[in-house]
């Protein structure tokens, strides 16, 4: 019995010992068999890529100028024996594609490919439908398929405002690349750093992916009220005078903050591919800081301050208006060609006489009266940060376009080109206390989670607060004496018109239209803000005083509202004087 | 009483129990070394689970559940829908439809209101600067058997290499 009894537990013993071996092995033999590891990805890497998102944009106040959209990549897996004719005939009822493109595209395809594209960048309902074909088909007992269909998410930039501000704004490609304006400036800033990585396949070797910082947020200066405010009044204006083309910038001459930027023409920036259209041939993006033109009389307010600053006139300084003056063998008339006889340097300013600034400016000579020019930042890029910057340009003595003339007709704003935000950083030296600060439009970045703001930059001194302070006074007065379109009751402002002839390709001018610009600042002790409106060839009237003055006013009216700014005698109350 | 003891003796002895307790010594390891296979089996099953999922949280495929970056994405979207719903031109038209009108300087009053301060340009940075960090995995879902075996060796071991 007990031999009986051994053989069979030494027959248990066996197979639980035999067993017990195998089973280890069996698991050293299914971790490490190549089968195994094709399926499980044992020992796999990937290399992934991953692209962060871009950064938004917003305005001062924190509203989305630039964001992030949802869109679909639609594609189609070739190892599973895609049902072609199902897929091109929902693809030309989703997506509107040719189905005999589709089915080519599906099976034109080299050895080995294992998934195609069939279309990116589709809209969310679009995609759905063809989600829900999908669906539908699954319950279709004909055999009909479309499993093969694929559907990728992913962002693309999407502007929710359209066209507000998209001169300033640019605009990004499918290919996220940032093309003029704030996207274009700080492309590299909002697109983020792409990290590629070694991904493992097999699930036991999960790591933790390091975290793909998104692009940087930025906050502009621009405020999305004064600029849907602005942008108003330019269209209206462009529609009531005729003038082709209008811009209007808005900034706050104390930090050289750009609160609102506008030109025409603009475009909704989610319609990007219709650029070429709505910006045909040579036409700028932005006119504010792409097109160069002759400024006229707003370029006095820099002659007159020159020359208060070099002492070579005081605002009591007496000159006699005869109608006319040489400089360098040519005759300089006045605007209306008449003489206004014995004038003070705020007569000149008030009746914007350029024989009277021609005298001056020749009375500075050549070297002062560039310098100065040149202190202004005048022949160069104010080096706003927005792509597409012209230079304009200033010629100086002994350049081969240089001529004695030019002395005196750059003075009144003839015969030299500035862009009109290189005209708005000269100024702030004149309403800043003689401070000229930099033009930007970013007020601040953000990256994780932290804001850095911007510093505003004072970018040179050209002229000494004493002189600022006259200039400014001057110009106050001079508008007060000709009861101008442009005033506030209760409120003081500095400002200037400029009525432009328009030089030809021909060597003359254009005696049928004008560049009208008003360049002007408030409140005068205090400014707050710094505007700058140009009409181009306006056709209801050739004098500035009476297109543009009006139109200065209904922006500086917006401006006082949106911008809280009380009138001049409750603010002096409330700070005491 | 020494009879007895002899009997006990012999049958401690006797080559049937002998075999026997060696059986049972054979089946015991055999058993230990089961449940150490069990155990094994177990741990890396749900460490493969784990691993799983965490590749599902961090892959961006439509058809699963949205994942981590899929929330990131939702998110964007939606805060431009907002931003959309809430544009300049959508609030005016609201505004209006609502019966209010834009206000000229003659519509305001000013009151001075000592300690007031202006509007000033919004600050989005979030409370804390540290933005939070998804937590690490911890060994033990990594980790294989003999990954635990070595570490807990490797930190029984006092520093310097000394036993």
């Amino acid at each position: 019995m007990r031999m009986i009894y051994f053989g069979r537990y030494l027959a248990i013993a066996i197979v639980m010992a035999l067993a017990g071996i195998a089973i280890p092995i069996q698991i050293i033999r299914v971790q490490s068999s190549p089968e195994v590891a094709g399926i499980t990805g044992q020992g796999a890497y990937i290399w992934k890529t991953f692209y962060p998102a871009r950064g938004e944009i917003y305005d001062r106040h924190g509203h989305l100028l630039a964001g992030n959209k949802t869109v679909y990549e639609v594609g189609v897996d070739l190892t599973v024996e895609p049902d072609a004719q199902t897929i091109a005939l929902a693809a030309q009822m989703a997506l509107g594609m040719d189905p005999t493109e589709m089915l080519k595209k599906m099976t034109d395809v080299p050895d080995g490919t294992q998934y195609i594209v069939l279309d990116d960048f589709v809209a969310p309902d679009k995609a759905e439908q063809l989600m829900k074909l999908q669906e539908n088909a699954q319950a279709d007992p004909s055999g009909r398929n479309l499993d093969a269909l694929h559907f990728k998410a992913h962002l693309m930039r999407s502007y929710p405002e359209n066209d507000l501000a998209s001169t300033v704004l640019g605009f990004v490609t499918e290919d996220n690349h940032g093309y003029l304006g704030v996207e274009e400036k700080y492309d590299n800033v909002l697109a983020g750093i792409p990290v590629t990585l070694l991904v493992p396949a097999d699930p036991r070797r999960a790591t933790e992916y390091p975290r793909i910082p998104p692009g940087q947020t930025l906050i502009l200066t621009i405020d999305r009220e004064i600029q849907a405010a602005v942008e108003h009044i330019l269209d209206t204006a462009l529609a009531s005078t005729g003038a082709e083309s209008g811009t209007i910038i808005v900034m706050d001459p104390r930090t050289g903050e750009i609160l609102a930027m506008s030109s025409t023409p603009r475009m909704n920036l989610n319609e990007y591919q219709r650029v070429s259209e709505i910006f045909p041939g040579e036409t700028p993006f932005n006119r504010a800081i792409s097109q160069a033109y002759e400024p006229g009389s707003v370029f006095k307010i820099l002659t007159m301050s020159a020359a208060l600053d070099t002492g070579t006139v005081t605002p009591g300084t007496i000159f006699l208006d005869t109608g006319s003056i040489t400089v360098g063998g040519n005759t300089i008339y006045n605007w209306d060609r008449g003489a206004w006889g014995y004038q003070d340097m705020t007569g000149c300013l008030a009746h914007s006489l350029n024989v009277c600034l021609a005298w001056v400016s020749t009375q500075m000579g050549n070297d002062s009266f560039y310098a100065y020019m040149q202190r202004f930042g005048l022949g160069h890029p104010t080096g706003v940060d927005l792509a597409g910057e012209d230079p304009g340009r200033l010629k100086l003595p002994g350049d081969g376009d240089w001529y004695p003339v030019d002395l005196g007709t750059n003075a009144f704003g003839q015969g030299v080109a500035v862009t009109p935000l290189q005209m708005v950083m000269a100024a702030t030296a004149i309403a800043n206390d003689g401070k000229m600060v930099y033009p930007h439009v970013l007020y601040a970045q953000l990256r994780d989670g932290h804001q850095s703001d911007m510093s505003p930059q004072i970018v040179g001194t050209p002229i000494s607060t004493q002189t600022a302070h006259t200039i400014r006074e001057m110009l106050a007065n001079a508008l007060e004496s000709e009861s101008s379109d442009a005033l506030i009751p209760g409120y003081r402002i500095a400002g200037k018109t400029g009525t432009a002839q328009i030089p030809t390709p021909y060597g003359y001018y254009d005696s049928d239209n004008i560049n009208a610009s008003f360049i002007g600042w408030g409140p005068l002790d205090d400014p707050r803000f710094l505007a700058y409106v140009w009409l181009e060839k306006p056709q209801s009237n050739k004098a500035a005083s009476v297109v543009v003055a009006p139109i200065f006013k209904q922006v500086i009216e917006k401006l006082i509202v949106l911008m809280n700014v009380p009138p001049d005698n409750v603010r002096l109350q409330n700070t005491g004087q | 009483m020494n009879n007895v003891t002899q009997i006990v003796q012999k049958v401690r002895q006797a080559p049937w129990r002998v075999q026997r307790q060696w059986i049972g010594l054979f089946l015991l390891g055999l058993v230990l070394a089961a449940m150490v296979a069990g155990i094994y089996l177990n741990i890396t099953a749900r460490a493969t689970l784990a691993g799983r999922q965490i590749q599902m949280l961090q892959s961006n495929t439509v058809n699963d559940e949205p994942d981590i970056t899929d929330n990131r994405r939702i998110s964007s979207d939606l805060e431009t829908q907002l931003a959309g719903l809430t544009s300049v031109e959508s609030m005016q038209q609201r505004a209006e439809a609502l019966g209010f009108q834009p206000a000229s300087p003659d519509d305001m009053t000013y009151v001075i209101v000592p300690g007031y301060t202006p509007r000033k340009a919004v600050d989005m940075s979030t409370p804390s600067s540290d933005q939070p960090q998804a937590p690490s995995l911890l060994p033990d879902y990594t980790e294989s058997l003999f990954d635990w075996i070595t570490r807990r060796l490797a930190s029984s071991v006092p520093a310097g290499g000394q036993p």
